[in-house]
């Protein structure tokens, strides 16, 4: 029985002579190498479990993504670091009552880093400095990205594009600027009534640019 | 205001407070807003990856995963319970109402103790950290659980310090490894209820 992926260059009676530092590090090399085939609802119900490798695991496959978007909308990297962290921890505490029916996991925790995120920076009120302009998007230049990566970005980017102007702005605001509907409408001119009708169209037409369910964003081994 | 209208901008994190607890406790009786929540999520979430994102820096997923390590203390592992699910151990059944007492200890204990079990080539290996001095007088008993047949004991261990413990014997296809506290020499059979288990 080979119950773990085992790395064939490494003869069993050796692995048994290892030093317990050494062997600690294989089991986790091993087991990653394990949870690296596992869905990402899987793994969720693992860390329900108290597995810290299953969390280790998600955070290896949406950390950077989550630090991205905390980093879009706070701005600081201490406060990002600080909502990434304060939404895993919740990832953590409350994974047992994640219900796989009512969405997929990556949402799950995206949502959570976003919410984060945005309660911070209200809370900070950085942006009443601000003005309605977002922060331009950071460069791509000097960062490494991987394909996967790379490929849904380019992805929504291209999405987004196709919207009229007017929804995505109001998305852009809301979702990176943390920027309430009723201060949208108040700081656009515009009634709430048109904010609120811009951000379901608009996000209703992403959703349909997207794709349907079958090819939305979801993680894949690359295994 | 009309509930339904705010399922695009509570998924975008875009009401205020007030609005937002008011729209959660309609989601609660609005079956078709929970569905086209649903499906707005994931859309708004989609935005998160058109950001480009620089790699967090190292400490972030160290940080987070010594905190979720020290915080994990009053959980009891399911795959504890599956053991009495599974009607292993027969000896055990006897000393299954102290045993209960004995796992809500252990789940408000406030250490957290990590399992971690190799097995190859039949080989079992099974390293514990956080695992606390088993008491005077008693012994930690690993043992090795075939599918179908009695628990075979497969090593003795102090606890109190991280430990890898090299089961001995052979670990069959879907056995499952176990450990129980003993009288200190170890026993030939189990005769408490494990504090830890695992399927291989």
């Amino acid at each position: 029985m080979n119950a773990v992926g085992a790395d064939s260059s490494e003869p069993p009676d050796r692995f048994d002579s290892l030093e317990p530092a050494v062997l600690g590090e294989r089991i986790s090399d091993a087991v990653s190498r394990q949870l690296a085939h596992l869905s990402d609802e899987a793994l969720v119900a693992l860390a329900a479990r108290s597995e810290q490798t299953a969390l280790a695991e998600l955070y290896d496959r949406y950390g950077r993504t989550a630090y991205g978007l905390a980093l879009r909308v706070l701005r600081d990297q201490a406060l990002a670091e600080d909502a990434v962290q304060e939404a895993f921890l919740t990832v953590w505490r409350t994974a047992s009552r994640f219900v796989p029916e009512r969405g997929k996991a990556s949402t799950w925790i995206l949502t959570l880093v976003h919410r984060r995120a945005v309660y911070t920076v209200r809370r900070e009120q950085r942006r009443r400095t601000d003005s309605l302009e977002l922060a331009a998007e950071p460069s791509v230049e000097g960062v490494e990205e991987d394909a996967w990566l790379r490929l849904q970005r380019e992805r929504v980017q291209a999405a987004l594009r196709l919207l009229p102007d007017a929804q995505r702005e109001a998305l852009e605001l809301a979702y990176y600027g943390g920027f309430s509907q009723s201060e949208l409408a108040e700081r656009l001119g515009q009634p709430l009534g048109t904010i609120k009708s811009r951000m379901f169209t608009g996000l209703s037409r992403l959703r349909e640019q997207l794709g349907e369910p079958g090819t939305e964003i979801s993680w894949t081994s690359t295994t | 205001m009309d509930l339904h209208d705010l399922t695009a901008a509570y998924a975008l994190d875009a009401l205020d407070p007030d609005e937002a607890e008011a729209y959660e406790r309609h989601l609660g009786q609005c079956e078709e807003c929970r569905e086209q929540l649903a499906e707005l999520s994931g859309t708004a979430t989609a935005l998160a990856f058109a950001t480009v994102a620089p790699a967090p820096p190292a400490r972030l997923r160290e940080s987070i995963l010594a905190a979720a390590a020290a915080e994990r203390t009053n959980v009891v592992p399911l795959l504890r319970r599956r053991w009495v699910a599974r009607g292993l151990a027969v000896a055990a059944a006897a000393a299954a109402c102290i045993v209960v007492g004995v796992i809500v200890s252990l789940g408000k204990s406030t250490q957290t103790t990590a399992y971690s079990l190799v097995v190859r080539n039949g080989h079992a290996t099974l390293n514990i950290s956080g695992l606390s001095a088993a008491p005077s007088g008693k012994t930690y008993e690993a043992w090795v659980i075939p599918a179908s047949g009695k628990a075979q004991p497969a090593g003795l261990f102090a606890g109190g310090a991280p430990a890898t413990v090299h089961l001995t014997g052979t670990v069959p296809p879907h056995a499952t490894v176990a450990v129980t506290v003993e009288r200190a020499g170890g026993v030939q059979h189990p005769t408490t209820e494990p504090i830890y288990s695992a399927p291989t």
